[in-house]
């Protein structure tokens, strides 16, 4: 689904971001990209959905050479993939269901089928008693809810979030990662960047880590912290 | 911010506007000019009819002339009457002043010098006249007229372009959030522009037919007393075909929106 291969970026104020990033995600893989902050867990994500352009390397998302991508392919790309942010980038001015369908209105899609897949996505995330609200009418989690729905609405095949619960309280946050989980199920493959331990801790799925712009650990079954509770395997 | 778009997109279709009917007019007006050129060969008051009749043989056969009218002196009185319609009284002349002359039409404009010359060799002619050099002073009068008009309307092009793309600068500001959000979602750029195109052609438009509006009053208004003022403006200034100058105007302010506003969103969406 995702490949990576000797990816650097370098930012134009000189400041290198991705240093030599080498990375294969499988297809329905389930991904923490951990790492305090400013280690460019967020670069790396823009990288995917080429939001930055690598500075050298090869990047492969779903088939899509995206380090080569033409501007005007850009827009194509992002229909392959899905994007969650920490705040959430919901309309104001839009209710629950706008929002979401709002995300096909604007690559054309037809009202029939708006119809049939707005429901479909407010279901999934348990917003559909709510599609007549505003943003600012809803928790945070609830905002959150309606952007992954937003998200997921054309049917990607990959997901990112960007730090998806850094606005959010401990309940709130159980409640997107055991969402995230659920979206992960149905066979989407998911990369989270966080640096929220708990819930790295106790999804025990695989976890890779930055440091200053380098993988530095990538682990099946990891924690956030390498090596903290069950016996770890420190592979290079 | 969007009135001055309006306005001067306005201002500058209203000077482009100008420009092309002054231009048509010059135009018009320095071709018949130049069709009108006619030499006159004056007679010598001594002239005798054979001299007359040898000046008459060689225009006749010289190939650079089109046509050459002998006006006896008679004549030559009675058409300055009529085309002074009386304010010279010529019932106070004792007796004709005017010589004899010829009349004589050129084949084409730039060869009026050389038969000129040749003409006023001829024994018996007096002296040759021509309005040549007014007319030359006039095209070059225009030729200027046309560079110093030219280079107003780019100058307020630019400004107009600019002033547009400000504006819709402002509006794409104040939809960033959405912008961005449409772009995340995988929405072309074209399908992100085209709003804010229209928002530009809008405003291109409206001025132009502001300033089409203008003109067309300020036409209906000065052309009456024009002609009043210059009679003979009402032969020369053959008037430019008004709707199409109106059309072409209004296609003018509506590019000038266009180029302004994709210009503003092309420059937000590359960042």
């Amino acid at each position: 689904m995702i490949s990576l291969r000797a990816v650097s970026l370098v930012y134009p104020n000189g400041v290198r971001a991705l240093d030599n990033i080498n990375l294969e995600i499988a297809k329905g893989d389930f991904v923490f990209l951990v790492g305090d902050s400013g280690t460019g867990k967020s670069s790396l994500l823009r990288l995917l959905y080429r939001e930055a352009k690598s500075t050298a390397g090869e990047i492969s998302v779903d088939g899509i050479r995206v380090d080569r991508l033409r501007r005007n392919r850009i827009a194509a790309l992002r229909r392959h993939l899905g994007v969650v942010f920490q705040d959430f980038k919901l309309l104001t001015d839009k209710t629950v269901w706008e929002n979401v369908a709002f995300a096909m209105q604007v690559t054309g899609a037809h009202t029939r089928d708006i119809m049939r897949q707005v429901p479909r996505v407010l279901d999934l995330v348990g917003l559909s008693h709510k599609s007549r609200m505003y943003p600012n009418e809803l928790s945070g989690g609830e905002q959150q809810r309606t952007a992954i729905a937003r998200a997921l609405v054309n049917n990607p095949k990959l997901l990112l979030c960007d730090e998806p619960t850094g606005n959010l309280d401990p309940a709130n946050t159980s409640e997107i990662t055991a969402l995230l989980l659920r979206i992960n199920l149905k066979g989407t493959t998911v990369v989270v960047a966080t640096h929220n331990q708990a819930v790295v801790d106790r999804m025990r799925r695989r976890v890779v880590r930055l440091d200053d712009g380098r993988i530095t650990t990538d682990e099946e079954r990891g924690y956030y912290y390498l090596g903290l509770g069950e016996s770890q395997v420190l592979s290079g | 911010m969007q009135a001055t778009a309006v306005g001067t997109v306005a201002i500058t279709i209203i000077l482009l506007g100008l420009f092309l009917f002054v231009r048509g007019a010059l135009t018009e007006l320095g071709g018949k000019l130049l069709d009108q050129i006619e030499v006159s060969a004056y007679l010598r008051s001594d002239v005798t009819p054979a001299q007359t009749a040898a000046i008459a043989r060689f225009l006749k056969q010289d190939p650079h002339i089109a046509s050459a009218q002998f006006v006896p002196k008679k004549q030559g009185l009675a058409e300055l009457r009529t085309r002074t319609k009386g304010a010279i009284d010529t019932a106070l002349l004792t007796e004709n002043p005017l010589p004899d002359k010829f009349r004589i039409k050129a084949r084409d404009p730039d060869g009026v010098p050389a038969v000129a010359a040749s003409v006023g060799r001829l024994s018996g002619v007096d002296n040759v006249v021509y309005g040549q050099k007014i007319v030359q002073r006039l095209l070059q009068l225009g030729a200027v007229l046309r560079r110093i008009g030219i280079g107003v309307i780019v100058v307020f092009f630019v400004v107009a372009g600019i002033i547009i793309s400000n504006t819709i600068r402002l509006t794409v500001y104040a939809r960033r959030r959405e912008i961005a959000i449409m772009q995340l979602v995988g929405a072309t750029s074209t399908y992100i522009r085209l709003p804010f195109i229209c928002e530009g052609l809008l405003d291109g438009v409206i001025g132009a037919l502001l300033a089409v509006a203008l003109l067309a009053a300020a036409r209906a208004a000065l052309w009456p007393r024009l002609l009043e003022a210059l009679p003979w403006a009402q032969l020369t200034l053959v008037p430019v075909d008004v709707r199409v100058l109106a059309a072409q105007l209004v296609v003018v302010g509506a590019a000038i929106g266009v180029v302004g506003s994709w210009i503003s969103v092309g420059r937000h969406l590359r960042t």
